[in-house]
C-alpha cells in the first residue's frame, strides 16, 4: 500500500473514490478512455500509472474479462456438477466466443449452470430462456433455494417484518446503555468474525474505539468470493437492515459515522437491494436523531483477493488492491488511514439479535467457544440444497439430514470455500459446526461453504483446479503465493498430460514455501485442501508421482 | 510477598524491554521492526524487497525468521521486516526451516528468470545475486515453465530515454521502483499493470520513459536489485566489472540542498554518480541534475589555457605569462586610481576556502572592500532581513525538521524544480496530509498539492503577508506569551497591521481575501508550522521587506526556536550561504563583521597581520549593480569574475554588457569560455566540484566536505589554487591550496566556524555555528535571538516603479524561474543529455492571454519590455493567471536577461528579476 495514495484518496472522501469513477463512470463500456484516465489522475493528484494499475487489477475494469456479453461461472461447485459446458454452448451460439467471460462463482451453487447476462444472473433452468432472457430485459431469474433453520428463535434467517420497528431497538438501546455497557453485550456474546478467521468481534471493535480519531468507519466485506458460498448472498437480499443494522451499531459504539458496504460486482441483485434498504433506513426519522450515520455501497470489480481485509480497504481506496503488511491493523490504521473496524456481512447480521437481550441466549448457543448460530450454503450435491442456519456446535451429520441428504454419489466435500479442507466423507461425522472441531481434525469451517465433489472427479485435477484459481486470483504481491500457485499448477499439470511425474518432494517443499511463506491466507491457505488430498487420497493421485528415489533432473543452475 | 513496594518500583522503572536473538538477550528499541532489531544487532537477514528508506511491504518473504513466545515454545514463521520486534520474543534468524524456506522461495524467483540465469556467471554482481549466492541457492528443480516475461511488451524492455532504460526480464516483482517512485520522490510514475503472475511494473499509461512524466531522479533505478531499472550509466558500471573503480564521496554543486554524491571513478574517468545511502541530507536520493547532469566535467568545450586579449583576441598564454601580466596590471590600476577602482565577484559555486581566498585577496592584497557574491542577486534581502529581525541571516531550522512539522508555509519557491530533493521531501509531507499554504504567483507542483494557493500578483508579496497578519492579529490568534517574552515593537507594528484596508490589499494583490483569511488562520492554530521561501520573495523591489513580513507571522505565532517551526530560505546555489559566510560582501568581512566599525577592523587586522602602515579597507565597497554603474561611470577599473555569468544571469543585459566593456581589465576564472569570459581580458581555466577539495555550506548552514573524484583538466587548476598564485603574484606569500589548511584558517577567523576541522565534519557535515569541540548547531534562536529580542517591522505595500513606470505600455507582468532539467545560465547542464530532455526556454501565457493575442502553444512570441526584446516559443497553460508570462533564463540564445529590467531591492539592491513589465506579440 502506499500512504501518499491512502492520504491522497481520504482528500477526495468516500463520495467519489477513483476506484468507483473507474467502474461507474460509464458502465456500457466498464473501462475509461486514457485522456479520462489521464484527467482523472490529474483530479486525484496521482500519477497516471497508478490509475492504469488500478484498472488493469480487476477483471470487470480493464482485465480480459471486461466488457464481455455475457460470463459463465467458473466456480468449484458449477465444475463439480458440470453443468457448465452446456451453458457455454448456449451463450455461444447467441453471443459468439468472444463475447463469452468468466465470473468465478455467482452465488447459485444450489443449482448451478450459472450466468450472468446484461448484469443479471441466473442459474438452474434459466438457460433454456435464454432468448427470452435476452429480448426481455425485465425477466428474472427462477432460481429457487431452501432456507432451513433447527432453531427454534432463528437469529440470522429470523424475519424482518416491520423496519421501523427494527430499529426502534437502536433507539431504546442508546436510552437504556452506555456505549461501554452495549459493547460488553457484544464481547460477552462470544461473537467472533464470520468471514473465516473467527476473531473475538467486541475486542475488535474495542480496539477501534479506543483508539481516538474524528474520522473512523465501519466497513462490511461484502465481497463473498469463495466459490461455494451465498449465506451473505442470501443476508444482503433478505435481511439487508440485520446488516446495516450491526454496522450502524457498530458505527455508534466505535464513533464512526459512514459505513461502507463493499460488495461484489457478482451479485448485481444485491447492490440494488441494500440500496433500496438505505433508503428506507434515512427515511427513518427517529434514528438520524439518535444518531447520525450514513451509508455508502462501493461495487466491486471482479477480484477474489478484495476479500482479504487490506485489499479490499486498498480497493476503495483507488490502490492496487494487493495485501498489505499488517501492523498496522485496520482498527487502527484502516480506510483512508482511519481507525476502521471490517466485519464480514454474517457477523453484522448478528448484532440484533445479541442486543435483543443481555447476549446469553446467543452465548448459550454453541460450544462456549464458538458461539451463536452460523449459516451454511450446500450446493447442488444436496437433495436441498440452500442457507441451512443452524447453532454453533450441531453436528455436521444432522445438517446433512435436513438437507435431504446427497443428491448424487460423493466422494468429498470442500467445506469453507477454496481455501478451506478437502474432507473425505468418512471424516464427517466427526464435525460439528464450529471453529474448534474442523481445527482439530485438520480442516477449516472458514465461511461455511461446503460443495460436494462427486464420485467422478479425478481429484489430481480438482488440485489442479486449486492451484489454477489461486494463480488466477493471487494478487501477485507474495512470492510464494505469484509464483508459487503457477509453477504448482505446471507440476500437476505435467503430471495430468503425462509429461513429467509429480516430484513429491518438490510438491511437499512448495506446499510448505507456501503456507509459511505467504503474505496472506490465499497463498497461505490453499496448501490445506491440496494436502487434505494428498492424505486422503493417496491411491488416486500415487500414481502421478515419482518415486521418492528418482533421479533428479539435472539442474539449470 | 517478599519484596517491599520500593524494591518493586525500582525494579519496574529500571526495566527495559528485551527480547532474545538467537539465544542472547537484547533490548529492544520501541517501534522496530524484527528486522531492524537484528540488523542493528549486526546479524544478517537476507532481503530483496527492502530498503529501508521505503515502507516495509512483505513481498519477497525471504526475511522470515522463526519466532517463539517462550525459549521452548511453539514457533511461528514471521516475515522480519514488517512484525515488531516485542518483549520476551525469541527470534531464531537461522532455523532449519527459515532456511529452506528462504531457498525455496529463491528457487522459485529463480524459476521465472531468463533461463541463462546464473548467479555465478552474472556480471553484475549486483543485490540479487548476492542474496542467492549467500543462501546457497544452486538448483532450479522446476521443469521450465511459463515465465512472466514470457508476454512482456516493447516498453519493458526501454531505451527511449537519454537515462533511463528498463529490461523486465530481470524484475523479481519486489516493486523497489514503484515504492522508491512513490514514496521517496513521491512521481507516481511507475506503477504495476495486471496482477498475479502477470503483473509486472509499468510507466504512466504503460508508454516508454521518454513518454512518461519521469523526472529521471534515478531513485528505481539506484534501489533495484536486479538491474531490471538501470540507467545508461549504472550499465557501464556493470560493463566494467567493477576493476580497478574507486568511490569518492562528495558533494553536489547544483542547489544549495547540498546531496551528497558518491562519484565512480576508473582511470581517472567519471563511470556513474549515485548517492550514498547513509547521507543524512539526502538519503540516498538526487535529482537529474546531481546523478545524470555531470559530463560537461570533460567537455570539449572545456577551457584548458589561460587566455589573454593581445590584439583584441583572446590568446592561449602560460600561467606564468598571465599571472605576470595580472600583477602588472593590476598595480598599476592600483597605483593610478586607487584600490577601490578594483573589484571581485566571487562564485557561490565555488567553496568556502576559495570564496574565503578571494576576499582575502581583494581585501588585503588589493585593499578594498569592493567584493560581493551572486547571494546579491538571491537571497542578499534574506540575509538582510533575517539579521534584522532576528539576528542571523540564514535558515532558523533543517530540513529533517519536516518530520516533526505539522504545518507547511512556502513563499515564492519551486522547490521541485529548484531544490528537488527538498521539494520531493516537502510533497511527501503534503501528500500524506502536511496542510501546505502556497504563496506563489505559478501554478507550482507544490501548488497543485496546497490546501491553499494564494496565487498573488507578482510583487505584491507584502500585501498578501501583511494580510495575513491582519487576520491573525485581529482574529486572536497570536502567541501572546511569545510575543511578551521574546519579541519588540509588537505594539506599533500591530497597529499599523490593523490600520490596513484588506479590501485594498486583496485587489491589489489580486487575491480572494477569504482564502488568505482561511490561510491564516490555520497557520496560526497550527502547533508547529515551518516556512519556507525563495526568491520569489528576495528578488523584487520589497525583498528585505518581504522577508521582514515573513519573520513577523513567525513571531505571531511563536513559530521558531524548536524542531519543526522556523523560517528558512531555500538557497539557490550550492554554497551561496557559505559565499557570504565567507566575507564575499561588500559590508561584512568573513563572519559578517560589519567592515566599517573600528572594533572589526582590527579585529580582522590583527588576524591577517597587517602591519600598521599597511592598508586595509574600512570603507563599505560596491555592491554588483553598483560595480556595474561604477565601470560604466569610468569609477571602477578591473574586476575579478570567479566563476560567475554575469552577461547572462544579471538583469538589464545591455547595460551589463556596456559596463563590462568600459572595464580596463576584466578576468574571468571559468570552465567554459561563457558569455562573460568572451568579453575577459583575461580568462583562467579553473576548475568544477569533480575536480577539487574544499567544503560548501548547505542552505540549512551544514558544512560538507568536498572530495575532489578526478585530478583537474590538463592545463587548469583549482579556482583556490588560481588565487593562491594570484595572491604570491602579487608579493604576498599565501601557501599552496589545501582545503583542510585554508579550513583551518578559516576557523581561526569565522567565529561561528571555530569548532571545525576537516576531520571532524566527517560525512555529513556540521551545521554552524560549530563550538570547540565539534559541536554544531540544528535548530537557532532557541532560548533567545541572536539579536537578543526579535523585532517586529511594519511595511506598507509599495508598487514597483517598473509598474508604475512601465505597465501603462507593457501590459504584462513577466516571472522567472529555474526548472528541474537546468541550472542558471546552463553552463553546466547543457553540456550534458539533459539538455536532450529541455532543449529550450518556453514562455507560459495563460489561456485568456492567449486567446487576446491569438497565440497557440509552440508559436513563436515577440517579449519585448522598456529594455530589449526576444523571442521565444510560447505554451498555453493552466500555472499562470491572465496578465502575468513566466519562463525560464537556461538558454544563452535567448537571453531572457535583454529584457529584465533595473529596479532593485531597496535595501540590498538585489535585482527585481521577479517582476518585469513586457508585452507580447505573434510572431507571424
Amino acid at each position: 500500500m502506499s500512504k501518499n495514495l491512502t492520504q491522497l484518496a481520504r482528500r477526495k472522501g468516500i463520495d467519489d473514490t477513483l476506484f468507483q469513477r473507474l467502474i461507474v463512470s460509464d458502465k456500457s463500456s466498464k473501462s475509461l478512455s486514457d485522456e479520462q484516465k489521464k484527467t482523472a489522475a490529474k483530479e486525484f493528484l496521482i500519477g497516471e500509472a497508478v490509475v492504469q494499475g488500478t484498472a488493469s487489477f480487476y477483471d470487470f475494469i480493464d482485465g480480459e474479462n471486461a466488457n464481455k456479453k455475457a460470463y459463465v461461472c467458473n466456480g468449484s461447485s458449477c465444475l463439480c456438477a458440470g453443468t457448465q459446458t452446456k451453458v457455454t454452448e448456449h451463450l455461444t451460439n447467441e453471443f459468439g466466443e468472444d463475447q463469452i467471460g468468466h465470473v468465478t462463482c455467482l452465488g447459485r451453487c444450489f443449482e448451478n449452470s450459472a450466468f450472468q447476462v446484461s448484469d443479471k444472473n441466473f442459474s438452474g433452468d434459466d438457460i433454456e430462456n435464454l432468448s427470452e432472457i435476452i429480448k426481455d430485459k425485465t425477466s428474472k431469474s427462477n432460481e429457487g433455494y431452501q432456507v432451513k433453520t433447527t432453531l427454534t428463535t432463528p437469529i440470522l434467517s429470523a424475519q424482518i417484518n416491520n423496519v421501523n420497528q427494527y430499529y426502534q431497538q437502536f433507539a431504546n438501546l442508546l436510552d437504556q446503555y452506555s456505549a461501554d455497557e452495549l459493547l460488553a453485550k457484544i464481547s460477552d456474546s462470544g461473537l467472533r468474525g464470520r468471514g473465516g478467521a473467527g476473531f473475538p468481534t467486541g475486542f475488535k471493535w474495542q480496539s477501534c474505539r479506543d483508539v481516538k480519531s474524528d474520522e473512523k468507519y465501519i466497513v462490511c466485506n461484502a465481497d463473498e468470493g469463495d466459490a461455494g458460498a451465498f449465506s451473505d448472498r442470501y443476508l444482503l437480499e433478505q435481511r439487508p437492515h440485520a446488516v446495516l443494522y450491526g454496522m450502524l451499531v457498530a458505527g455508534y459504539l466505535v464513533g464512526a459515522s459512514t459505513g461502507v458496504l463493499y460488495i461484489r460486482d457478482e451479485y448485481p441483485a444485491a447492490i440494488d437491494i441494500v440500496e433500496q434498504a438505505i433508503e428506507e433506513f434515512y427515511r427513518l426519522a427517529d434514528i438520524k436523531e439518535a444518531f447520525e450515520f450514513t451509508f455508502k455501497i462501493i461495487r466491486g470489480a471482479g477480484a477474489y483477493i478484495c476479500g482479504e481485509e487490506t485489499a479490499l480497504l486498498r480497493s476503495i481506496e483507488g490502490q492496487r488492491p494487493v495485501v498489505s503488511v499488517r501492523p498496522p491493523f485496520p482498527t487502527q490504521s484502516g480506510l483512508f488511514g482511519c481507525p476502521t473496524v471490517l466485519n464480514n456481512v454474517e457477523t453484522f447480521a448478528s448484532i440484533h439479535f445479541i442486543l435483543s437481550d443481555d447476549g446469553q441466549n446467543f452465548k448459550n448457543m454453541g460450544n462456549g467457544k464458538s458461539t451463536g448460530s452460523k449459516l451454511i450454503s450446500l450446493d447442488s450435491s444436496f437433495t436441498y440444497p440452500g442457507i441451512y442456519e443452524v447453532a454453533m456446535g450441531t453436528s455436521l451429520d444432522s445438517v446433512f439430514e435436513l438437507a435431504g441428504g446427497f443428491s448424487k454419489p460423493l466422494k468429498a466435500l470442500q467445506i469453507g470455500g477454496p481455501l478451506g479442507g478437502v474432507v473425505p466423507l468418512n471424516k464427517v461425522s466427526q464435525l460439528t459446526v464450529d471453529f474448534e472441531s474442523f481445527a482439530k481434525a485438520g480442516f477449516l469451517l472458514g465461511h461455511a461453504s461446503i460443495i460436494g465433489i462427486p464420485n467422478h472427479t479425478k481429484m489430481i485435477e480438482y488440485i489442479e483446479h486449486l492451484f489454477e484459481f489461486t494463480a488466477a486470483e493471487s494478487c501477485g504481491k507474495c512470492y510464494p503465493c505469484s509464483l508459487g500457485s503457477v509453477r504448482g499448477h505446471e507440476l500437476v499439470r505435467n503430471a495430468i498430460s503425462g509429461k513429467q511425474l509429480i516430484d513429491s518432494e518438490l510438491l511437499n517443499d512448495l506446499l510448505e514455501t507456501m503456507q509459511l511463506g505467504s503474505l496472506c491466507a490465499l497463498g497461505g491457505g490453499v496448501p490445506l485442501p491440496i494436502q487434505n488430498v494428498l492424505q486422503y487420497f493417496d491411491d488416486e493421485i500415487r500414481q502421478y508421482c515419482q518415486a521418492p528415489s528418482s533421479v533428479k533432473e539435472p539442474a539449470n543452475v | 510477598m517478599s519484596n517491599s513496594p520500593t524494591t518493586n518500583l525500582t525494579i519496574k522503572n529500571s526495566y527495559k524491554p528485551s527480547a532474545f536473538l538467537n539465544g542472547v538477550s537484547h533490548h529492544i528499541v520501541k517501534g522496530e521492526s524484527i528486522l531492524e532489531f537484528c540488523r542493528r544487532l549486526e546479524q544478517e537477514i537476507p532481503t530483496l524487497c527492502d530498503d529501508y528508506r521505503l515502507d516495509a511491504f512483505g513481498s519477497c518473504r525471504v526475511c522470515s525468521v522463526d519466532v517463539a513466545l517462550s525459549a521452548d515454545g511453539p514457533r511461528r514463521v514471521m516475515a522480519s521486516c514488517h512484525s515488531p520486534i516485542s518483549d520476551g520474543m525469541h527470534i531464531y534468524t537461522h532455523s532449519e526451516r527459515v532456511e529452506k524456506l528462504r531457498k525455496n522461495i529463491l528457487e522459485l524467483v529463480i524459476s521465472d528468470l531468463p533461463d541463462d540465469y546464473s548467479p555465478q556467471s552474472a556480471p553484475h554482481n549486483n543485490e540479487f545475486d548476492q542474496v542467492v549466492i549467500a543462501n546457497g541457492v544452486s538448483e532450479v528443480r522446476f521443469a521450465r515453465g511459463e515465465k512472466s516475461s514470457d508476454k512482456l511488451p516493447e516498453v519493458s524492455r526501454d531505451q527511449s530515454h537519454p537515462y533511463m532504460r528498463m529490461n523486465l526480464d530481470m524484475c523479481i516483482d519486489c516493486n523497489r521502483c514503484v515504492r522508491a517512485c512513490d514514496e521517496i520522490q513521491g512521481e507516481q510514475v511507475l506503477s504495476v499493470s495486471g496482477r498475479g503472475f502477470n503483473s509486472r511494473i509499468i510507466k504512466g499509461q504503460d508508454v516508454n520513459f521518454d513518454d512518461s512524466d519521469c523526472v529521471s531522479c534515478g531513485a528505481c533505478a539506484q534501489t533495484c536489485p536486479t538491474g531490471a531499472i538501470s540507467d545508461v550509466f549504472r550499465d557501464n558500471l556493470t560493463a566494467e566489472f567493477n576493476d580497478n573503480i574507486e568511490t569518492t564521496r562528495t558533494v553536489c554543486s547544483y542547489c544549495g540542498v547540498g546531496c551528497n554524491l558518491d562519484v565512480s571513478v576508473k582511470d581517472n574517468k567519471i563511470i556513474s554518480i549515485t548517492a550514498p545511502s547513509d547521507a543524512e541530507v539526502n538519503s540516498g536520493h538526487t535529482c537529474l541534475k546531481g546523478r545524470y547532469a555531470w559530463r560537461f566535467y570533460n567537455h570539449p568545450d572545456r577551457l584548458t589555457s589561460p587566455l589573454v586579449r593581445i590584439d583584441g583576441e583572446l590568446q592561449k598564454v602560460s600561467w606564468q605569462y598571465a599571472f605576470d601580466y595580472l600583477a602588472d596590471k593590476l598595480s598599476a590600476i592600483k597605483s593610478a586610481f586607487g584600490a577601490d577602482a578594483i573589484a571581485g565577484i566571487s562564485s557561490a559555486r565555488c567553496t568556502n576556502e576559495e570564496n574565503y581566498l578571494l576576499q582575502k585577496m581583494i581585501r588585503l592584497n588589493i585593499g578594498t572592500n569592493n567584493i560581493d557574491c551572486c547571494a546579491r542577486v538571491c537571497h542578499s534581502p534574506t540575509a538582510y532581513g533575517m539579521q534584522k529581525s532576528f539576528g542571523t541571516g540564514a535558515a532558523t531550522n533543517s530540513i529533517e525538521d519536516l518530520k516533526q512539522t505539522e504545518f507547511i508555509m512556502l513563499i515564492g519557491a519551486n522547490p521541485t524544480a529548484a531544490h528537488p530533493v527538498t521539494g520531493a521531501k516537502i510533497k511527501q509531507k503534503v501528500m500524506k496530509g502536511t496542510p501546505l499554504i502556497v504563496i506563489d504567483p505559478v501554478k507550482t507542483e507544490l501548488a497543485r498539492f496546497a490546501n491553499w494557493h494564494i496565487q498573488l500578483r507578482p510583487g505584491t508579496n507584502v500585501a498578501v503577508l501583511n494580510m495575513m497578519a491582519f487576520y491573525i492579529i485581529n482574529e486572536g490568534l497570536v502567541d501572546q506569551s511569545f510575543i511578551d517574552n521574546r519579541t519588540e515593537a509588537y505594539k506599533e507594528y500591530s497597529q499599523a497591521i490593523l490600520a490596513l484596508n484588506i479590501d485594498e490589499l486583496a485587489i491589489v494583490s489580486g487575491v480572494d481575501k477569504t482564502l488568505v483569511r482561511e490561510a491564516a488562520i490555520a497557520y496560526a492554530k497550527a502547533t508547529n508550522a515551518m516556512s519556507f521561501h525563495g526568491l520569489g520573495v528576495t528578488e523584487h523591489s520589497q525583498g528585505s521587506r518581504a522577508i521582514m513580513c515573513i519573520a513577523d507571522l513567525v513571531m505571531l505565532t511563536g513559530n521558531i526556536g524548536r524542531e519543526g517551526v522556523g523560517m528558512n530560505p531555500l538557497r539557490g546555489q550550492n554554497n551561496v550561504q557559505g559565499a557570504a559566510d565567507m566575507g564575499c560582501q561588500p559590508h561584512q568581512g568573513a563572519g559578517y563583521f560589519p567592515v566599517d566599525d573600528e572594533e572589526n577592523v582590527n579585529y580582522y587586522r590583527e588576524h591577517y597581520n597587517v602591519g600598521k602602515h599597511e592598508r586595509w579597507p574600512t570603507d563599505i565597497g560596491y555592491k554588483i549593480p553598483e560595480m556595474f554603474n561604477a565601470a560604466l561611470a569610468g569609477d571602477l577599473k578591473a574586476l575579478w569574475i570567479l566563476g560567475e555569468d554575469v552577461v547572462q544571469t544579471d538583469p538589464n543585459q545591455k547595460h551589463v554588457i556596456a559596463s563590462l566593456a568600459n572595464l580596463d581589465l576584466l578576468v574571468v576564472q571559468e570552465i567554459f569560455l561563457s558569455e562573460t569570459a568572451k568579453m575577459a581580458d583575461v580568462v583562467l581555466p579553473g576548475t568544477s566540484f569533480l575536480e577539487k577539495s574544499g567544503t560548501f555550506t548547505n542552505g540549512e548552514r551544514r558544512v560538507q566536505r568536498v572530495n575532489a573524484a578526478v585530478k583537474p583538466k590538463d592545463g587548469c587548476k583549482t579556482d583556490g589554487q588560481i588565487i593562491v598564485e594570484m595572491m604570491n603574484a602579487l608579493g604576498y606569500s599565501q601557501p599552496e591550496y589545501v582545503a583542510e589548511d585554508v579550513l583551518a584558517e578559516i576557523a581561526q577567523v569565522v567565529p561561528f566556524f571555530a569548532g571545525i576541522t576537516w576531520e571532524n565534519l566527517g560525512d555529513h557535515g556540521l551545521q554552524w555555528p560549530v563550538s570547540d569541540g565539534g559541536n554544531d548547531t540544528k535548530i537557532l534562536h532557541v532560548d533567545a535571538f541572536k539579536r537578543g529580542l526579535g523585532k517586529f517591522h511594519f511595511y506598507q505595500f509599495e508598487e514597483s516603479s517598473e509598474i508604475v513606470s512601465h505597465s501603462e505600455q507593457y501590459p504584462y507582468i513577466l516571472t522567472t524561474s529555474r526548472n528541474l532539467e537546468h541550472y542558471n545560465a546552463g553552463t553546466m547542464t547543457r553540456r550534458t543529455d539533459n539538455k536532450v530532455i529541455v532543449s529550450e526556454d518556453v514562455l507560459l501565457v495563460s489561456r485568456q492571454d492567449a486567446k487576446v493575442n491569438n497565440i497557440k502553444t509552440n508559436d513563436q512570441v515577440k517579449l519585448f519590455s522598456a529594455r530589449g526584446e526576444i523571442e521565444l516559443k510560447a505554451e498555453v497553460s493552466d500555472k499562470v493567471k491572465a496578465g502575468v508570462l513566466f519562463t525560464t533564463f537556461h538558454f544563452p540564445e535567448l537571453m531572457i536577461n535583454q529584457v529584465t529590467g533595473n529596479v532593485t531591492d531597496k535595501h540590498t539592491k538585489c535585482p527585481e528579476y521577479k517582476v518585469v513589465a513586457v508585452g507580447i506579440e505573434l510572431v507571424s
